[in-house]
This record gives structure tokens, sequence and C-alpha cells, in this order.
């Protein structure tokens, strides 16, 4: 009689039959949980101008490449279009918002989900593994704050540990479960391709039935939206006979469900509001001094103001003899760090131009833009003097701004050469002058030229 | 707000080639990353998730916090030290929204020592993956060697507006190295120093007054050594002096401004009104300086020998800049202890019928020479004035003389009035004299030096 053992090496009957009642109780007694596949890293398709070793150029997707050899990271994933369903069991709790330092996100919502192994490697057809996103029917979010949002919130989770579940061993020491530890999904790069899918409205749709007004549907990479019912059948490009307008309308950028859904709509706009203020409150550089005002003095430093009314003279003048007053001739006790910009003393008249006027009048200014900074003349009779220079300037992203920020790091001027086109003038110091592919993407053969203006 | 102006707006690279774009896209995949405040309230942090647990945050993102604040000691200056600035400002059209070439207000405005303080803030950066915090931090480091500047205002006359931004310390990531069981976000923290002043309210003050400036400090050569050690201080060494030392002279109703160097052909003690001086010093000059004059308003301190002010109002002769037309407060000016005058004369060269009118009753005349003689000896005194029993008057130089409808008297005797504070008018110019004591002097028009006068705008 051999003796007694519920152990099998094999897959076998015993192990067959309580698969089978397992996976019954899955289906009985779990939920429907959609998976988005993860299919791997983004290839390049073809050459990508890059040479680097680290981040090699895949030419399909594949689940065991790795993106970048060096950090090893996928970053850029490809998920299968196609949602998987499959059943699973977790246990529910309770979950807190957690805003502590780094508690933007629901730091305690970690869910552990077991699902029937067999009927995943049937239906998934691989293990589920980090990087996998779930998706949850049963959390959907009906009610969110902002009620114009036209559906249901889907919670959306990430795998990030998966393995055999230790209840789903049976009698025969086999294993007959998948247990996947998953925390909150967010809106990062990875996910991006389950971020920028269109947001659609909630749809049922029955088979055969019409297509509701609205209803977004994808054709190859474009989305299109319902300009009313279109019936079944139609294709993409039909119109309607009795409007006479297509069917469908293309939209270049729908709502996706990274807007709809994360936090990054409304950082932006807070980050904006931020930025709006903080532009009014120093909208340059240095000191605004235009709203004061200059009193023009003579050359003994008394005032003096050659457009009131009087009966007698006010400035004699011959060839040879600088004029002072009828206009300041400086800034004055405004003259300060950096309080040159575009306005003259008072705001009085100014000839902007990169030349002198001809047969100027005394008190007379000229912003020549020639110079860099852009200088304020003012004529005396016999000279032009310099009084100010145009130095304040734009904190912001203005490739023209006179910071180094600018000059250096936003730095869009190209330079041309004889035999690489328009190379760009902002290079990686330790690549800088080689003849990279690099060129041809970001500046080489570049039409027209972006050459810097001199003096930059 | 200006701390997250500076990170604002960096981009990260989406993609998996180095034009950013994936195969077949077409699309820009720079990605922004917002800053915000990272210290929200519970319930304004719920609005932002929609109140729903679906809510997903978003990386790349940046937030920042203050850790700390500390008054900073080694920047410490004189608390109680006040600078005062004056300003003038542009005339401002509020229906264009515009400033006007024209001067508008000026101002003095007193601004109190700030007070220094050192705030620490921190900046998180969210990441998901070890490539974008590289991009974001080569992007950043690189401003901060080892600071950056940093203006809250562009206000001109903010003295605490502009500060530094040091970048203090980096610490790389917030998770443990190798990952754990989790792949959290990683976030990057750089923590800055940020050397600021906290401000009392500056005081703002209207500036119209061309002060008399009484400079107390220093003595006549401008030394404060020698003043204080000589004991010069308020012992008579005070220096009164208006800017630019100007003077102003005052004739009839019009009020001249004139250099100090100007000469007045007539002084104060002359009865005979001065010529107004060729100058081509203007009015409008000189009020620009403090602001706007308001006509009518505005007005004219003349100070007295007697320490009182006579005061006007004043506004710009619209014929001539040179003068301001002065209209004599008449509260101000002394009141006349003596009946007018019809005029100043001669007796010697002018009598009545003789270049005067006919004598009638009340005609009253100040005598700017002697007439007549006690000494004299008999028929050998002017008979063109008639005195008591038809003897001819005898009277002195600044007596006044009046006719009593027989003949002429004296009604104010100089030689017997030496310490007499008197005022009489001349209704003829509609100048009023002051008597001195020994002599007739104008009581308030003429020559004001530098330092006796102010302008009230």
């Amino acid at each position: 009689m051999p003796r007694l053992s519920l152990y099998r090496p094999n897959r076998t009957n015993d192990y067959q039959f309580l698969d089978r009642t397992i996976a019954e109780m899955y289906t009985v007694g779990g939920l429907d949980i959609f998976c988005h596949k993860y299919l791997g890293p983004q290839g390049a398709g073809t050459d990508n101008g890059n040479n680097d070793a680290t981040i090699p150029n895949y030419s399909s997707t594949n689940p065991l490449f790795i993106e970048d050899l060096l950090l090893l990271e996928n970053r850029d994933r490809v998920y299968d279009p196609d949602v998987f369903i499959m059943r699973g069991v977790y246990r529910q709790q309770d979950i807190d918002f957690d805003l502590s330092q780094f508690g933007l996100f629901l730091n305690n919502d970690t869910i552990f989900i077991t699902f029937h192994y067999n009927t995943m490697i049937d239906f998934f057809g691989r293990k589920l593994m980090s990087g996998d996103v779930l998706e949850f029917p049963n959390l959907k979010d009906y009610n969110p704050l902002d009620t114009s949002i036209p559906r249901a919130l889907p919670r959306y989770y990430v795998i990030q540990d998966a393995a055999f579940a230790q209840e789903g061993f049976s009698q025969t020491w086999l294993p007959h479960l998948w247990r996947v530890k998953a925390t909150p999904l967010v809106n990062a790069q990875e996910y991006s391709q389950i971020m920028n899918q269109p947001f659609e409205p909630e749809n049922i749709w029955d088979n055969g039935n019409f297509y509701p007004g609205n209803t977004i549907v994808n054709d190859g990479n474009s989305y299109y939206k319902a300009a009313g019912n279109v019936p079944p059948g139609t294709g993409i490009t039909d119109v309607n006979p009795s409007t006479g307008l297509p069917y469908w309308t293309p939209i270049t950028n729908p709502t996706t469900v990274g807007d709809a859904q994360s936090t990054r709509p409304k950082d932006l706009e807070l980050n904006d509001a931020i930025l709006t203020q903080a532009y009014n409150d120093v909208p340059l550089s240095g000191y605004d001094n235009v709203k004061f005002y200059v009193v023009p003095t003579n050359a003994a430093g008394e005032p003096s103001d050659g457009a009131t009314t009087t009966s007698s003279t006010v400035v004699s003048s011959s060839s040879d003899e600088p004029i002072n007053g009828i206009t300041p001739n400086g800034f004055g006790y405004l003259a300060g760090y950096l309080t040159g910009g575009t306005n003259t003393p008072n705001g009085l008249p100014v000839t902007p131009g990169v030349s002198f006027p001809p047969n100027p009048a005394v008190g007379d200014y000229c912003f020549r833009l020639d110079y860099f900074p852009n200088r304020l003349f003012r004529y005396n009779g016999a000279a032009w003097k310099a009084i100010s220079d145009n130095v304040r300037t734009d904190l912001d992203l203005a490739t023209g701004a006179l910071t180094q920020r600018a000059s250096f790091v936003n730095n869009t001027y190209t330079v041309s050469t004889t035999d690489q086109g328009n190379i760009p003038s902002r290079q990686s110091l330790s690549q800088i002058l080689q003849p990279n592919a690099d060129n041809g993407n970001q500046g080489g053969n570049i039409t027209p030229a972006n050459p810097r203006p001199p003096g930059r | 707000m200006q701390f997250a102006r500076i990170f604002s707006n960096f981009e990260v690279e989406f993609g998996t080639n180095e034009a950013g774009q994936g195969p077949g896209s077409t699309a820009d995949t720079l990605v922004r990353v917002p800053v915000r405040y990272g210290d929200a309230s519970r319930q304004a942090q719920t609005i932002l998730q929609n109140n729903s647990a679906s809510s997903m945050p978003a990386t790349p993102l940046m937030t920042f916090y203050i850790t700390d604040l500390k008054y900073d000691r080694p920047r410490i200056q004189d608390p109680t030290f006040v600078n005062t600035i004056q300003v003038r400002q542009r005339t401002y059209d509020s229906t264009t929204g515009t400033y006007e070439t024209t001067q508008g207000n000026a101002f003095s405005i007193d601004r109190l020592m700030p007070v220094p303080y050192e705030a620490t803030i921190k900046l998180d950066i969210w990441t998901s993956n070890t490539n974008q915090k590289m991009q974001l931090l080569e992007q950043i480091l690189v401003l901060f060697n080892p600071s950056l500047e940093i203006q809250s205002t562009d206000n001109f006359i903010d003295w605490t507006s502009l500060t530094v931004l040091y970048l203090d310390n980096v610490n790389w990531s917030s998770r443990t190295v190798p990952v754990g069981t989790e792949n959290p976000i990683d976030i990057a923290t750089l923590t800055f120093k940020l050397p600021i002043w906290l401000t009392s309210p500056a005081k703002v003050k209207k500036l119209g007054v061309i002060e008399r400036i009484i400079a107390s400090v220093y003595d006549a050569q401008g030394d404060l050594n020698n003043a204080l050690t000589n004991s010069d201080l308020l012992l008579g060494t005070r220096q009164v002096f208006t800017p630019f030392g100007y003077q102003v002279l005052l004739l009839d109703n019009k009020l001249q401004a004139l250099r100090s160097d100007n000469i007045v052909d007539q002084p104060n003690a002359s009865l005979t009104p001065p010529d107004s001086p060729d100058t081509n010093l203007m009015w409008h000059d000189i009020i620009n300086m403090y602001g706007t004059l308001r006509p009518g308003i505005s007005y004219v301190n003349l100070q007295q020998p007697d320490g009182t002010d006579v005061s006007g109002t004043v506004a710009y002769d619209p014929t001539d800049d040179r003068f301001l037309l002065f209209t004599v407060n008449s509260g101000t000016v002394p009141a006349n202890t003596l009946a007018p005058v019809d005029a100043v004369i001669d007796p010697l060269v002018s009598g009545p019928g003789a270049g005067l009118i006919a004598p009638a009753a009340g005609q009253r005349y100040l005598l700017t020479e002697d007439t007549g003689s006690y000494d004299n000896p008999a028929g050998d005194n002017p008979t063109a004035w008639t005195g008591i029993n038809g003897q001819p008057l005898v009277a002195h130089t600044n007596d006044i003389i009046e006719y009593d409808g027989n003949s002429w008297t004296i009604a104010f005797d100089s030689t017997s009035s030496p310490n007499n504070m008197q005022y009489v008018t001349n209704i003829t110019t509609e100048i009023q004299y002051r008597w001195t004591g020994n002599m007739w002097v104008k009581s308030y028009q003429g020559l004001y030096p530098g330092g006796s006068w102010s302008l009230v705008i």
C-alpha cells in the first residue's frame, strides 16, 4: 500500500479539482477588476539619433526590455489598449487622507488582492507584475465635489509587488492564488498612456444600437466625437444625409483621464495664480521709477523748467555751450541699482532708433536700440549725453532677457557652420562641438537660422 | 511668491528619443512642472482632490514651505534709525491709468529700520523616476552658486525688497536605497536660506513746505566738533536758510523770487518802494520741486523781526512767472496804531498847493525831512507849512503832521517816541510802515532773505 501523502509533485486530478473549485469560488465571490497590461517600454522605432548604449533602441515592445540600463527604470511604458477583466478578492479597509509632508497620497491605502492563478494565466497571458495597473469598478466615485465631471471617477491602483498568496496553497502544496500588492496610481510619466486616454462620458454600449451624441471613439491615433446619435455601422468619415455634416468630428485635445482625475490641472492653476501675482509685484528686475518726477535743473543745480510761462528769457544758448534745464538731464535721485529702463525722466517723449535723429532740439531724448543694453541719450545742445541704460529685464522665460539664465539656459539661437548646417548655440559642455546626430534634431539645417543678435 | 516664481516653468522631457517624442508622436512632450505651496490646509487639499479618493496626485511636482524663521542677530543695525526720503510723483491720470509728464504730489517718507530675519524654506521635488529628478536638478542647481538674487517688489522706495536666496542643503531622496517593497514617489528636498527684512509701515507725509532749515548741530563753519566744544549750540549761532538761499521781494501784491546774490535798490529801511530786479528765476521752477501750487490755497509766511508771521495766499501771475500774486491775510498784518497818512513827502520840496493839493482838514503827511527850526531867525522858516497861530510849522524828519482846518500840527512826534512801536499806512502806496524807535521802515513789504520766509503749498 502506498504511503499516504497529500503532496503531489505534479498537477494531478486532485490539483485540478481543487483549482476548479477555487476558480469557481472566485467567480462566485470575487469582483471584476479591470487590468491594464504592461507590454514593455516605449520603443523609439526608427533611429532616434541617440547613441547612448544604456538606452537601447528597441524596435518592439516587450516586457523583458528595460528602457534605461543605467538607472534601471522604465519611464515610458506601453499598456495594452485592451483591458482585461478578472475576478479578484481583497479585504476592504478604511482609509485616511494623509496630508503630512509626503502625504498627498492616501498613504495607508495599500491593498492586497488575490487572483486565481490559472484563470489569470489564461486571461492575461502572464502573471500580474509590478507596473500593471488595476481599475476597481466597485470603488467608482459617482459624487466627486466637481459635479460637472461627466462620469464617475474610477479608482486606479498600480501593482507594486506580486507573489503567490500564502492562503492559496492547497493540500497538494501547490499554489492556486496570485497575490498582488497595489497602491493608488499617480499621474506620472510612467502611466501617461493611461492618463492620456480621453475621459469619455459614461456609455453602456448596446450592441446593434446607436452611439449617443458626444460619444468619443478612437480610430487609429485619432479621436472623434459624435456630433449626434450615430447609427451602427457608420464609417468614421460618413456624412449624415439629413444634416449634410459628418457624423464624427475630430478632436485634437480631448479631456483626458489625467485632466479629469488628477490634481495636475489644479496644480498648474495654482502655479499660474502665483506667477500672475509675482509678475504683478515684480514685472522686471530692479526698481520702477516711472511714477516719480524729476525736476529739471540748470548747470548751477537750480530748478529750471523752460516749459513754464515767462516774460523773460529762460535759456540762452550758443552752439558750443551745453544746456541743461528744460528737460531733466538725468534721473537724479531716482538713479540706483537696476533702475534703468525704457522710460525717460518724467515720461517725456523719446525717439527710439538705431541712430540719432537729425536736427535735435535742446533737451530731446533718443533711445538707441543698437546698444546692448539699449541706451538713453539726451541732447544738451552740443552733444548727446548718455543718461541711462535699459538694464531692467524680464525674469522669466524671455530669450531676450538680460540674465545669464536666459543667455545660457533659455538659449534658442543657432550658429551657422559650413558643413553641418546650423548647430545649436546651447550645447552640453561634455559633448560640445562634436558632430553628432543631435544637430539634425535640434539645430542642424534649421531654416531659417536663428543667429544670436549682436551683443547677446 | 517670488520664491515660487524662481522654480516655475521648469520642464521635463517625456519620451524615448532626444526630441522628446515617441514613435509616431508629433506632440511636444516637454512637460511643465507646477510649483505650489506644500502646507495646504486639509480642506483646501480636499477641494483640490475633488473630495474623492479616486483623485490622483501628479508628478512631477514641486512644493515649498517654510520650516524655520529666526531673528538674524548678526545683521542687526541701529533699531531706532529712521531714514527719510523725499519723492515727487508724476501726475496720475486716473481716466487713462497713466502718469503724465507734470509733477503731482510730493511726499516725505520716513522708513524705520527693518528687522532682520532668516527664513528657511524647503523645496520638495516630486518625481516618479530618477531621470526626471536629474533633469530638474540639473536645471535648478546651476542657478545657485551659491545664491540667487530675489526681489519681493520693484517698488523704488521699498528698501527691504532685495535679498538673496542661498541653497543650503540638498537631500537627494526620501526613499530608501535600494528601493523596498514599494515604489513611492521620490522626493528630493532642497533647503534654502533666505535673509529677509520685516518692516513696520512707513510714515508718509506731504512734502509741501519750503522749509526754513535751522541747523543747530554744526557751527557756522560746518564744524561739529567746534560747535560742541565751544557750546555754540543754541547760543545764537543757529543758521537759518532756505533751499538755494532764495530771497523773496514783496512789492504791493506781488512776490518775486530772487537769488541770494540779487541786489534790491531800496532796502527795507527805505520808505521808497524798490524796483523789481531783473531776474529769470521762475516760480514754477521753484514750486515744482515741492509739488503743485494750489492758487488761493497755498500760502506764504513772511517772518517779521518781532517773530510773528505775515501770511497771504498766493497764485501764479499769469503774465509773468517771476511773480506770485500775494493776497495778504489781513488778520496777520499788524494793526495800524496811527491814522493813515496821505503821502510820504519831503516838506522842503513839496507843500500844500505846491506839488500837493490844497490843504484840507484831516490831511496827514509823513515827513522825510525837517521843516522849520526854533533856532532859525524870525522869518527864515518855510512859510508853506502854517502852524498854530499862523506861525511857520516846525517839524522833524519822521514826524507825521496833520491839517486841522486852520493850521498844520504834529500828530506824531518822532522825537518823543523813541521806544514806541507804531504802525501807519500810506494810503497812496498802500504800504504800511513801522516805527522802529528812531525811523520808519516798511512794515512787511520789502525783501525777505533766505530763511525768513516759507511757502506752504
